[in-house]
């Protein structure tokens, strides 16, 4: 599971962004803000990896249950997905 | 009309040394306020340089400027240049309407058709000779010894209308139409994606769009910033300038 090229995760104010570059700006025309549980995993996806590693990672730094995690990284997959931004 | 020779000149723009090469009247003649005759610069020492071969032009006709003329490219090109060129000095351009009232910069920005011009109008109409439009369609911001201005520039879309002048600026509405006018402050979170919206943005480079971001984070941060629905009426130009005037 992996994001497409050309998009870059920021900080801006407190709040997170994705914006594309280069060729991404033909599909994806705006910016995406995340809070910071979406920015911790879109970080990951942009390198690469999978839903069982986002739910391992998210309990190992933030010290959640096991449902939440599920829950989260479900939700955010879901909102990845509807963006198009996965290759 | 297609002219044999470009004319290369000297200019000022937002307080920024400029050489620009223009072949068609269109862009030439909205920058004649910002022409230098004698700079106190050598051309060759300005860092802005907005100088396009005309095959630049055939090829944006072909290809993402269908439709428009050779004049409009220009037009086009030059002021994205600029624009470009903008977020090394501390600045960027925000797609706005931008009015001066109390030496004050007041820009009311959204996406074309919304209606900014029609509001800023209004407060020509109201104010009189008390105000001015300083640059109707997209105005240079920067900051320059802590403080935040807003600039007239050649570029100022269909109108043409815009002052050769730097102002403060006082604040940011982000407009929308509706029946009844309303106002209020923003967050700087829900500033982020509207401002983001009308500015440069599609962009070759990391790097570029690092310093949008960072010159965006600050204005947001450190100016006054609204979302506004108001309607065609002399009560929308009070609405508004009630709560944002700054004298």
């Amino acid at each position: 599971m992996k994001i497409k090229e050309g998009y870059i995760l920021r900080e801006v104010a407190e709040s997170y962004v994705v914006v594309p570059i280069g060729e991404a700006t033909l599909d994806f025309n705006g910016m995406m803000t995340l809070n910071g549980t979406g920015a911790f995993l879109f970080e990951r996806m942009i390198k690469g990896t999978t839903k069982e590693k986002l739910m391992q990672d998210l309990i190992t730094i933030y010290k959640i249950d096991k449902e939440t995690a599920k829950t989260d990284v479900v939700d955010f997959i879901k909102k990845v997905k509807e963006a198009d931004l996965f290759e | 009309m297609i002219k044999e020779k470009p004319i290369v000149e000297q200019y000022k723009i937002a307080d920024i040394d400029v050489t620009m090469k223009t072949y068609y009247q269109r862009t030439y003649n909205q920058a004649k306020k910002y022409h230098v005759k004698n700079p106190s610069w050598k051309p060759e020492d300005t860092d802005v340089r907005l100088s396009f071969g005309h095959e630049y032009y055939e090829m944006k006709k072909n290809t993402t400027l269908k439709g428009s003329t050779f004049e409009d490219i220009e037009y086009i090109c030059t002021g994205s240049l600029f624009n470009r060129f903008l977020l090394k000095y501390n600045g960027c351009m925000l797609h706005s309407s931008a009015v001066v009232v109390d030496g004050h910069a007041y820009l009311f920005s959204a996406n074309s058709g919304t209606g900014k011009s029609t509001h800023t109008n209004l407060w020509i109409k109201h104010f009189g000779e008390k105000a001015f439009i300083l640059n109707d369609d997209k105005p240079a911001l920067r900051k320059v010894n802590g403080c935040w201005y807003a600039y007239g520039t050649p570029w100022s879309g269909k109108t043409d209308l815009n002052s050769n002048k730097k102002v403060k600026l006082g604040a940011i509405v982000f407009l929308e139409r509706s029946d009844n006018n309303w106002i209020e402050p923003i967050s700087v979170k829900e500033a982020i994606p509207r401002f983001f919206r009308q500015t440069v943005r599609k962009l070759d480079f990391e790097e570029t769009m690092d310093a949008v971001l960072e010159n965006m984070e600050k204005v947001i941060t450190e100016v006054p910033i609204y979302k506004m629905g108001c309607n065609i009426s002399d009560d929308a130009v009070v609405t508004a300038y009630e709560k944002i005037r700054r004298v």
